[in-house]
Formats: structure tokens, sequence, C-alpha cells
């Protein structure tokens, strides 16, 4: 039943939330919702790691959770739950100041859920099938949130990012039937064979070899967009600029871990068909790609949300090298990252909207600097998200990535960990350069009045940092096991 | 399932595949919005010929209901639906690509051959007609194709509806008997939403820039 009410629960919500009249009703049915969802995804942590490494099954085997889904479920419910509680302020600051209209507000929190509800089917379906249209189920509620302003800007990111993310899908169909046709040819017979993960996996090595190989490219092509890897990476800086910031979170937070984990499924199949060696190498390169790029995006950077953007792209780049360093060490280092990069990014986008909407304008020029005089209690969070974000210590993301780092040494990728350090480096310079410009330095002439904060928006904004800071120096032992175990699952050595 | 009608339907699907690709062609050169609509109404058409033609040969009667969610879905009510989008937002009628028509012509001959280069590693896998994964790579690459010259957001998504045909043909090829019909039937819904999602952007983009023309969609830079 748990697999269940964890996929029933958004999806009632944002059922409920379609009918709701009150605004008020909107928001604590999003925020209780989101509540429930997370209690619920600690519950399936727990489940699967008594468990002892066999996965939690429903309906059959139709849903399915292991190590990796469970993690995944993690980083979705709380996501959507800070998401959720920022949102109240933001979107009631919006609808007083006229930005957007009851109804799109109304839009936003049937949209979100509905989105929560595609991410954890990814997660939670055991069919590769099921699984590409949840991955287009989050595509198309997400860009209906992007769209949201309805700004000539807003649209155009939209409309980009709904193009190149359905081309993206088409590719990635193309691929999960490749990937079904390579289990269909050895047996000729009437029988359909199963289209679940497990049982592919099962059956890897008698799946048809050149097929599996096609089958990784166009996956790999098409969930790589949605991940937002270069050089498919066009629409991702538009559409988390463009959306409005709690949609950003989410998108930038969980929506491109998605997106890979997604295309880890299929690396775990294709390495167990083929061995580690043709995707493996596939992702280093990608990712290793991807963290190349966004270095000199970041250094030119004029809007402060695109540039949140670029660092995500290097922070996926990081993730998907890691993995295809494969090994122990850097994949483990891979997982421990999301989960921070899960906390740390949506406090850097949440801290944007609030500028967004006091400054009315994310140009770096136009905003000046003097953030910490303006708006102090907004600075603050941006300057420590920013310091955890850039790596540096106390910070969780500092773990992780020396973790990738020194695992990449260990296994004799040395070369991989340099380049990840000189790109690391370069973005760590871009993004503290930037915004240490913008809260420390002098304000302009014709900067806004000082902000008056409630206590409550600051509470909602900081939430992920003091969860962050927590998890920064304790990792609790189970924790610990079930990201060892979610490792092992990826390297294919359970 | 006696072996010379297995044989008298791979040849049908044959050519219907080849149909579906000559329809493919005939909408890159075909320069009227309501033809090109139509146009794709028929590849849809000759898409559930082939899936009764592989329901009815093969006895797989699940393909079945992938063929009348076809008729009802890409046949009847999507061209439907972006008729109505087309007369209630009143746009001219005439496409104007990027590319030449002789130019495109030549350009989609060649993503044709190429897909035949491609796929014939695979061809001894596809069972049903000689050359329907072909066909399936050529309607995604032409369709790509056909997305990047056009300029009208509604061609676009035309075009994006010609390499799902693409992409299902090439699920009935390759798995005989198509996919499980729980995925199938995701799928299709998947497709309905996401062209109702794109109608609504299409009319917001309308009524935003009071055009189509999505190559005026250019404010948004690195």
């Amino acid at each position: 039943m748990l697999l269940t009410s964890l996929l029933l629960i958004p999806l009632v919500v944002a059922l409920l939330c379609l009918v709701a009249r009150q605004r008020i009703l909107l928001e604590a049915l999003n925020v209780s919702g989101f509540a429930i969802g997370l209690v619920l995804g600690v519950k399936l942590f727990r489940t699967v790691l008594a468990r002892e490494g066999a996965a939690v099954m429903e309906w059959g085997e139709f849903l399915r959770a292991d190590a990796l889904s469970a993690w995944m479920v993690l980083l979705i419910s709380a996501v959507s739950l800070a998401t959720a509680l920022y949102a109240v302020n933001y979107f009631r600051r919006d609808l007083a100041a006229g930005a957007v209209t009851a109804q799109r507000v109304r839009e936003f929190y049937v949209l979100t859920p509905l989105f929560a509800t595609g991410m954890l089917l990814v997660v939670l379906t055991n069919n590769l099938g099921v699984m590409w249209a949840a991955v287009e189920i989050t595509a198309l509620s997400s860009v209906l949130l992007v769209a949201l302003y309805n700004h000539p800007t807003s649209l155009e990111a939209a409309w980009k990012y709904i193009m190149l993310g359905s081309v993206g899908l088409v590719l990635a169909l193309f691929g999960t039937i490749f990937a079904y046709a390579a289990a269909a040819s050895p047996a000729a017979g009437m029988a359909l064979p199963s289209f679940n993960w497990s049982s592919l996996l099962a059956m890897a090595p008698q799946l048809d070899q050149k097929l599996v190989k096609l089958s990784f490219i166009f996956v790999l092509v098409g969930y790589g967009t949605k991940a937002g890897l270069a050089p498919m990476h066009a629409w991702l800086p538009d559409a988390h600029s463009e959306a409005p910031s709690p949609t950003s979170a989410m998108l930038s937070g969980v929506s491109l871990k998605i997106a890979i984990y997604a295309l880890l499924r299929f690396h775990i199949l294709t390495a167990a068909c083929l061995g580690a060696e043709f995707s493996r190498h596939l992702l280093l390169g990608f990712g290793l790609c991807s963290m190349v790029l966004a270095g000199p995006f970041i250094l030119t950077q004029k809007n402060l949300k695109r540039m949140l953007a670029y660092s995500s792209l290097e922070h996926v780049g990081l993730i998907c090298a890691a993995v295809g360093v494969n090994a122990p060490l850097t994949v483990f280092g891979a997982l421990l990252h999301m989960g921070y990069h899960a906390l740390t990014k949506p406090v850097l986008f949440f801290a944007a909207g609030n500028i967004h909407q006091h400054y009315h304008t994310l140009n770096f020029r136009r905003l000046g600097g003097g953030l910490a005089h303006i708006m102090p209690a907004t600075a603050l969070a941006l300057g420590v998200a920013a310091v955890a974000v850039s790596g540096l210590p106390p910070f969780g993301l500092f773990v992780s990535e020396l973790t990738i780092l020194a695992g990449g040494f260990a296994s004799g990728h040395a070369w991989v960990s340099v380049v990840m350090l000189v790109s690391l480096l370069v973005v760590f310079c871009g993004v503290l350069s930037k915004l240490a410009g913008l809260v420390l330095g002098p304000p302009r002439a014709d900067a806004p009045p000082r902000e008056l904060v409630t206590a409550g928006r600051v509470a909602a904004m900081s939430l992920p940092l003091v969860v962050l800071l927590l998890f920064s120096f304790w990792v609790p032992n189970p924790l610990r096991q079930l990201l060892e175990r979610a490792a092992n699952i990826i390297r294919g050595t359970p | 399932m006696n072996p010379p009608a297995t044989e008298v339907a791979s040849r049908l699907i044959t050519l219907l595949a080849t149909l579906m690709l000559v329809f493919q062609l005939l909408l890159v050169v075909q320069q009227m919005l309501i033809a090109n609509i139509r146009l794709f109404a028929l590849q849809s058409l000759l898409l559930t010929g082939i899936a009764t033609v592989v329901a009815c040969a093969y006895g797989a009667w699940h393909v079945l209901i992938v063929a009348v969610l076809t008729l009802l879905g890409k046949v009847i009510f999507l061209p439907w639906l972006l008729q109505r989008l087309v007369r209630r937002i009143k746009i001219e009628q005439e496409i104007h690509p990027f590319v030449n028509m002789p130019a495109s012509m030549l350009i989609c001959g060649a993503l044709t051959v190429l897909s035949y280069v491609v796929a014939r590693p695979f061809t001894s896998l596809a069972r049903l007609g000689s050359n329907t994964l072909p066909v399936a790579l050529a309607l995604l690459l032409t369709g790509l194709f056909l997305m990047s010259n056009r300029r009208k957001a509604i061609t676009q998504v035309l075009a994006l509806l010609t390499t799902e045909n693409g992409m299902m043909l090439a699920a009935i090829a390759l798995t005989t008997y198509g996919m499980p019909l729980v995925v199938e039937i995701g799928i299709f819904f998947d497709v309905v939403v996401a062209v109702m999602v794109l109608g609504i952007l299409v009319f917001r983009i309308r009524e935003s820039f009071d055009s189509m023309d999505v190559s005026k969609l250019n404010e948004l830079k690195w």
C-alpha cells in the first residue's frame, strides 16, 4: 500500500485543488499533501532498508522500489515540501502586486502536485514504457508552470522547453522501444516479453547486443535532453530563469535528477548486457562536456537566475561524470551530491525569487550591490547557499565533491578528476564573484527601500539550509547504508 | 496462422509503410496549412491500417485497440483540434519555410537514404515487412528536419506528430506484436495531452506576439 499511497496523495491533492475555492485551502492542501508525502518517503526508506536488498513491490511487479528509488523519493518529497512552504508567501506577494491572477495561482497549485506525481511515478514504476510516459507527464505539467507569468519571454522559454523536450522524449521512446525489441527478438514466440526493468535486467545477457547499444544511445540523447546535459541543454537556462521561483526550484532541485535516474536505469541494463565500458564512457563524456561548458557561461552571465541554471548544468554534469567513472567511491559521491544539491539549489532560487519581487529585475548590472543592506535576510540565505553550492566547507557539497574527486584519483582516472577540479574552480570563481558583488557591493543610487520581511517568509526560505547544515555534519548510518546499496545497484554489484 | 496469410500481411505492411513515407514527403513540399493537417491525418490512417493488419494477420488482438486509439486520436480528434485552432486564430494559410522546396526535397531524400543505411544491420530483426524500420527512422529524421524548417508554431507541432507516427511504426515493426497495452495507452494519452498543452501555448503565443512565427521568439539568449 505504501507505494500506491505515495503516488495517490499528490494526485488527490491536485484533483482537490482543481475544485477548491479559497486560496488558503489550496495552500493548506499542497503543504499538508507534501508533508504526508515526506513522512511516507521516510517510511519507504526504512522499509527498503529492512528488506536487506530485496525491492518493495506492489500491483504484481508494476510498482517497484529499491534503494535507488527510495533515495529519489526522499529527494522529491523533501524538495516539494520546501517548495510548497515557500510558494505560499511568494504567490501572496505576487497576487498583492498584481503580477499574477488568482486563476494562475490556482493553476500553480494544481500543476505542482501533478508534477510531483509524475516524478514519483518515474522512480516507482518498474515498467520502462510507463517510466517514459511519466517523464512526459513531468514535462507537460512543468511547461505550463514555466509559462505561468504569461510574459512574452516566459512563453518563449516554455515553447523552447516543450519543443526540445518533446524531441528528446521522442528519441527516448525510440530508445525504450529498442530496449523492448532487444528482449523480444530472441524469443520469437507469441508471448509478449515483460517490459519490467527487473525482468529485463534478469535476462540481460540474452538481450540483443546491437539493439541494446542503439537503445542506450537514443535514451542518452533523449533523457539527456530532459536532464539538461550539454550540448542538449539549450532549454535549461531559459526555462529555469523564466519560471516562477518555486517552479525553478523544483526543476533544478529534482526534475533534472529524475531524468538522470531514468538514464541510470538504462545504464544499469546496458552495463549488465554489454559490460560497463560502453555506457559509462558515454556518461563520462557527456558529463565532463556539461561541466566544462557551464564555466564560461557562468563567468559571462548577466542574469541571476540564468547563472543559477548554468550552475545546475555544472552539477548535473558532475553527477553524470562521477557515475561514468564507475568507482564505488565516485558513484556513492554522486548520489550524495544529488541530495546536497537538491537541498541547496532551491534556497538559491527562493532568494532569487525574493530579489525579483523586490527589485523587479534579475540583471546583475541593474541590481547593483548592497543586498546585505536592502534585503538582509535574503542576502544571508543567498550568501550561505552560494558558499555551499560553490563547494566550500563546512557544507555537504564540499564532502561529496571531495569524495568524487578522490574516487577519481584512486581509481586511476586522474585526468577526469583534474578536468572536474578545473571546471569546478571556474564555476566557483564565477558564482562567488557575481554573488559577492551583489550581496556586499555598493548599492545603486536608485535601489529600492529596505525590505520588510516576515519571520514566516524567512523560515520557509531557509528551512532547506538548516537541513543541509544538519546533514553536512551528520550522515546517519541508515542513510549511508541506503546510499551504499543504491551505489551497488548502479554499479551492478548487488 | 498459415504462412501465405502472413506473407500477404507482410507485403501489405511494407506497402502501407512506404505510403507513410510518401505522405511525409508530401508534407515537406505542401505549402498550405490545412492541407498539411489533412496529410498528417491520412498518414495516421495508414498507421491505423498497419496496426489493423498486424492485429488480424498475427492474431495479436490488443494491437487492434492501438489501431482504434490511433484512429480516434490521430486521424479524427487531433486534426479536428488543430483545424479548429487554425480557424480560431485566423492565421494565414501559406507556410513560409526557411529552406525552399527543392532543397528540402533533396535533404529529405538524403535523410531517407541515411536511415536505410543506418537500419541495414537491424533489418533482419524487423520481421514485419522488409522496410518498416528504415521507414520509421526516415519518418523520425525528416520529421526533425520539418520541425526546424517551419516558422509557424502549429506546423512544428505537426512535424513533431509525424515523428511520433514513426515511433509507433517502429514499435509495431520491431516487436512484432506491439508493446504491452498499458504502455501503448500511456503513450497515446501523453501524445493527446501534449498536443492540447501545445495548443494552449500556441494560443497564448498568438495573443502575446500577435503572430505564430516562432522565429520571432528570440529574446532569450545564452
